[in-house]
């Protein structure tokens, strides 16, 4: 306690109080006739983007995203909404900037840095918006767990929405301006950067 | 990093001998110090100017234009103060010139003398990047490479966006060399300030060894002067542009009376488009005018395997350079 220098503790000291407290933990195999408590399959989810494409820059601009997540039963719903902002940040990354580029002539790496590996910034993101599926239906089918799944579908739902925006497919990602360009040149017809 | 002795002058007569043959100066480091740590470049000696009396601040006259001091940061030039109301063209690009860490330690004389950000250059391969008397820029990928001024070997961009704001409101740059003659002051105009190199070893400079970048010195804005400067970037966050475009116009009520378009990010100098400027002069401001400009700033493009788009993107920087400063907007970005 700061007022009482006698009742202080150093960290170190606090930490020796707790002393080895082994964890000990008891379970069986669950019953097959019922409803998993833990499992690895069986998630679902759907994402929406709202784009804006300058057709004279080829420049691809997000202005939202929308996911929506099952996991099974949320146990915590802020962390598991959190995870998903991630998945969303990470998905408009790869969608928009993120290259490795090896130089065809000698095979070294060229952009070995955050300079022209280029990552998503704040001003990058747009208005993101997450929607766990939650209650009747999710819950009682016990904890699935989150991690990848929805990191997936934002590839395809940029490129869908830029498709939408412009009228062609650009088919490689990220969908930089290059592509974007070659693509609405092309009208269609696949782009060869 | 190549071991190096430290020097911190207070006097500028100092620094020319303290430089030598293999001396660096020293001013933000913001580029500098990355090129050393990688490598690129190995000066024997840092001579740190930043203690020197004379080289930094900014002050205004309206008879002899704006004086920049070579020290000063990206930071204050971003200001909005009274000393640079006349010029909002470049407050607008110094503020987006740079994050903001960067432009609290950045110069204006170090944004002048910066390296280019070519991957082979900065791979270590020299800043033409000839391998077995090909270039890789060339051969290999291109895609941010030179579209204009690439008939030679050097395919590199330059990478300044203040300097072809500077140059299109027709800046001039002085250079200072204890061991030139006379005030050891040279001047010149700065858009002959950068040189396409042809051999490797050449600057993309001419800044002789002894020799610092001690003002830049822009002349008063003549009378109905709208200016701007409009970069394209891939991120909204900060980006090195990939095509930046500043014009100056000098208007006679709506009628261009005389105009500057400099280019940026196209060319191994920032490139002083004088078809682009005939294209305006004599027509009034509109979306044709503004495109015709466009059309004739790249009219002798040349691009590379890679870079077919820049052409694009530039026609872009200017068509909105135009536009945006007959409408009184001095900065943009895409």
């Amino acid at each position: 306690m700061k007022s009482d220098a006698s009742r202080s503790l150093s960290w170190k000291e606090a930490c020796a109080k707790i002393g080895a407290v082994p964890l000990s933990v008891t379970g069986k195999n669950p019953d097959k006739d019922e409803p998993p408590d833990l499992t690895n399959s069986g998630v679902g989810g759907v994402q929406m983007a709202d784009v804006s494409v300058d057709v004279e820059t080829g420049i691809v601009r997000i202005n939202k995203m929308v996911a929506v997540q099952d996991c099974g039963l949320v146990v915590d719903v802020k962390t598991a909404e959190s995870q998903v902002m991630g998945a969303l940040i990470m998905g408009i990354s790869y969608s928009l900037y993120e290259e490795k580029i090896l130089d065809p002539v000698t095979g070294i790496v060229l952009n070995p840095n955050l300079e022209f590996y280029r990552l998503a910034g704040l001003n990058d993101i747009g208005e993101l918006k997450v929607h766990m599926m939650t209650g009747k239906g999710y819950d009682e089918r016990g904890v699935i767990g989150l991690a990848e799944p929805p990191v997936v579908s934002p590839g395809a739902a940029i490129s869908n929405a830029v498709a939408n925006a412009i009228g062609v497919r650009v088919p490689f990602l990220p969908l930089t301006p290059d592509r974007v360009l070659a693509a609405l040149e092309e009208g269609g017809a696949h782009a060869t950067v | 990093m190549q071991q190096f002795e430290y020097a911190t002058p207070t006097k500028k007569e100092q620094i020319a001998v303290l430089l030598g043959d293999n001396g660096s100066v020293l001013a933000g480091g913001t580029d500098l110090l990355a090129l050393m740590k990688d490598d690129i470049v190995t000066p024997n000696r840092l001579v740190n100017i930043k203690q020197v009396d004379g080289l930094r601040g900014i002050s205004y006259q309206s008879s002899t234009g704006l004086r920049i001091g070579a020290l000063t940061t990206l930071a204050e030039l971003s200001e909005s103060t009274k000393d640079l109301s006349a010029y909002p063209v470049l407050t607008e690009a110094a503020r987006e010139a740079a994050s903001p860490q960067i432009r609290n330690l950045a110069t204006v004389g170090g944004n002048m003398c910066q390296r280019p950000r070519d991957w082979y250059f900065r791979n270590g391969m020299g800043l033409l990047a000839m391998k077995d008397g090909k270039s890789l820029l060339r051969e290999g990928d291109n895609r941010y490479a030179a579209i204009l001024g690439n008939d030679g070997t050097a395919l590199f961009v330059s990478p300044s966006t203040i300097a072809p704001v500077l140059i299109a409101l027709g800046a001039k740059i002085r250079l200072y060399s204890a061991k030139a003659s006379g005030s050891g002051v040279r001047e010149l105009a700065l858009e002959k300030f950068f040189v396409i190199p042809t051999q490797e070893g050449q600057r993309e400079h001419d800044l002789k060894p002894d020799e610092i970048v001690s003002e830049i010195i822009v002349p008063p804005p003549t009378k109905n002067l709208k200016a701007s400067s409009y970069e394209v970037r891939q991120r909204a966050a900060f980006d090195w542009p990939l095509a930046h475009a500043a014009v100056a116009l000098e208007m006679d009520g709506n009628t261009v009376k005389s105009a500057r378009v400099v280019l940026g990010h196209v060319a191994p100098v920032p490139w002083v488009s004088d078809e682009a400027a005939a294209a305006l002069v004599g027509k009034p401001v509109n979306n044709d005018t503004a495109m015709a400009a466009a059309n004739a700033a790249v009219a002798n493009a040349k691009p590379l395997s890679r870079n077919k788009y820049k052409v694009t993107l530039t026609k872009a920087a200017v068509k909105r350079a135009v536009l945006n400063a007959a409408a009184g907007r001095a900065g943009g970005v895409s």
